[in-house]
């Protein structure tokens, strides 16, 4: 596989609270750049832990993350929180807006966190809510929008500091199936500006939007 | 979207909570507001009566301590201990002038006011006084007063004033001075012995020297001519200052047990936030809010507190001060703050030291639950239900 953005090689985590858990053991794979890959399996299984592990949310036991050959498991919390600000997005599953703020402020705190001038936030998040749809619901709080609404918020937000790689859990985990329709059209349009997006779900809609697909039983990838 | 705006609106989300917390380091400041300015009042007050007392020298009954020495710069009421045979001893000594004082208290409309039983004309010229109104006459029918108490009491050339059973006529009002001369009653020296039976003793004896440079030498004189206690203006002012300053302390030190107990207050608020906004701290990880990041927000609220119930803790503070001032002027340790001058209504030095504290304070009350917000794992915060 040529250029991957993203490989993960031996990717062990183990959870020892006075009970030892092995929730993911010895992974190694790799994202393409530009693809846009599922990571699949039952709950439970490690789906989430590997992707908080391939965003720097989490380090892992043992084992290594390279984003573009930069090995992620050795970078400084400071380093690290520069390149979520600058080079990932995540949407999770329950959203997770900042409650106090608007949709327009949502989007422009990732912005505020990677240094852009105020002048310049507001009219990039005023862009992107356009984009995903929201531009009447800019100054809307998250509890006056409905669950679709503040996912298409949420990727608003992923999406304000042009990073190179979207990392989704469950993204459609909480919505109808109306709103899961809408949402994956916002990927599809995320995914053809270059994006490289990978998604864990249980969906099979979802995993249908997939050009690859990688499967966690186990804490292990299943061979394809 | 700013630093501060993200600060605010944290801070605000819970307004009942905001407000209470706000209120805690309020009261503390304000506390420390009314006391630094009744204190800063007190202190210029005691420095402008030892200056308008007009004498370098102070003659006191042999063992007095110094809150008796206190009482004479307030004009409060003072035993009669020095006779007039030791005043005329005094007089003997060249080249200084003496005024006796009998301090004593009389009631007018049921208040207590100062008396002062003197000499009238070498008081006169003593003090340089001018009359406003009336005549300046003093004997048996007769006493004069300071504008103050005829402001205070409504009190006319002519008008009758009872004291201790006796009526005095007011033959006139002194011209304003601008400190405690203006809120006595004058009388007689004679008569007030005679009213107060006072026998021919005397308060105090104030002296004035012609030749500055040989005080020392005119303490001594007097001291060998008389068996007395003699007080430089300076030392006078010097222990009054002492003893004001350790009650002011020690208030000082209550005050700030009210601001440290705000300060708790603060840390509890900031914890409680800190384990209801886990998963936001998460999300803020998330989106690339650094350690640093996390641990100024949270720095940053507390300071928010503190300035702004500092800010309501200084207004608080000097209106509290100037409306209090008139009631708790009624001891000898607070008797000058209960004059209209003593206390400003702000006091930019004041200002500047009650907010810079409750910044300071209210950051460092902050810095533990910032601490531990900045050590949270984002992923552990996202996972937090």
């Amino acid at each position: 596989m040529s250029d991957p953005i993203l490989r993960a090689e031996g990717l062990t985590k183990v959870y020892d609270g006075g009970y030892r858990t092995v929730a993911l053991e010895d992974v190694t794979l790799e994202i393409p750049r530009g693809s846009l890959t599922c990571i699949m399996g039952p709950s439970g299984h490690g789906k989430s832990t590997l992707l908080h592990l391939l965003g720097g949310l989490d380090r892992p036991t043992s084992g290594r993350v390279y984003l573009d050959g930069e090995d992620l498991t050795a970078a400084s919390p400071r380093r690290l929180a520069g390149i979520r600000s600058r080079r990932l997005g995540f949407v999770f599953q329950f959203f997770n807006l900042l409650p106090m703020l608007t949709a327009l402020e949502n989007v422009q705190t990732a912005m505020l966190l990677a240094g852009v001038p105020r002048r310049e936030q507001e009219a990039r998040a005023r862009e992107l809510l356009r984009l995903v749809g929201l531009e009447d619901k800019l100054h809307a709080k998250p509890n006056q929008l409905s669950g679709g609404q503040r996912q298409r918020v949420a990727i608003a937000r992923a999406l304000a500091n042009d990073p190179d790689l979207l990392l989704m859990d469950e993204p459609t985990g909480n919505l109808d199936s109306r709103s899961e329709e809408d949402l994956l059209e916002q990927v599809r349009a995320v995914h053809a500006r270059g994006k490289t997006v990978v998604i864990v779900t249980h969906s099979d809609t979802v995993a249908a939007l997939a050009e690859r697909t990688v499967t966690i039983r186990d804490g292990r990838v299943v061979p394809g | 979207m700013s630093y501060w705006k993200l600060v605010w609106k944290n801070l605000t989300r819970r307004r009942s909570r905001f407000v209470f917390t706000l209120s805690a380091i309020a009261v503390g400041i304000a506390s420390v507001v009314t006391l630094l300015s009744l204190g800063t009042g007190l202190e210029a007050e005691i420095r402008k009566q030892a200056d308008v007392l007009g004498a370098n020298l102070v003659v006191t009954p042999r063992g007095w301590c110094a809150y008796e020495q206190i009482s004479v710069l307030t004009g409060e009421s003072l035993p009669e201990a020095i006779p007039s045979e030791t005043v005329r001893a005094i007089e003997r000594i060249g080249g200084l002038e003496a005024v006796p004082y009998l301090t004593q208290r009389a009631v007018l409309h049921n208040q207590p006011v100062p008396l002062v039983g003197i000499l009238p004309e070498r008081m006169r010229a003593f003090k340089n006084w001018r009359v406003a109104r009336g005549d300046y006459r003093l004997d048996g029918s007769h006493v004069v007063v300071g504008s103050g108490i005829s402001d205070r009491f409504r009190l006319a050339v002519g008008d009758t004033v009872r004291i201790r059973g006796q009526e005095f006529a007011v033959s006139g009002i002194l011209e304003q001075v601008g400190n405690r001369d203006d809120l006595a009653v004058y009388m007689d020296l004679a008569v007030a012995q005679r009213l107060y039976g006072a026998g021919d003793k005397v308060s105090f004896v104030a002296v004035r020297v012609d030749d500055i440079g040989r005080t020392d030498d005119y303490i001594a004189a007097i001291q060998s001519a008389a068996d007395v206690d003699v007080v430089s203006d300076k030392q006078l002012l010097r222990s009054v200052l002492a003893i004001v300053g350790s009650v002011g302390n020690a208030l000082q030190l209550i005050a700030a047990v009210a601001v440290l107990a705000a300060c708790f207050g603060i840390t509890n608020t900031m914890m409680t936030a800190i384990y209801e906004r886990r998963r936001e701290i998460g999300i803020l990880g998330a989106l690339g809010a650094g350690r640093g990041t996390v641990f100024s927000v949270f720095v940053g609220e507390s300071a928010v507190y503190g300035l702004l119930g500092g800010i309501a803790g200084v207004v608080a503070g000097f209106a509290f001060s100037y409306f209090a001032a008139p009631y708790i002027g009624q001891n000898e340790f607070t008797a000058f703050v209960g004059s209209e001058q003593s206390v400003s209504v702000f006091d930019l030095g004041i200002t500047i030291q009650a907010l810079v504290f409750a910044v300071l304070v209210a950051s460092l009350s902050g810095v533990y639950p910032a601490l531990r917000a900045a050590r949270l794992s984002p992923v552990e915060a996202i996972r937090y239900e």
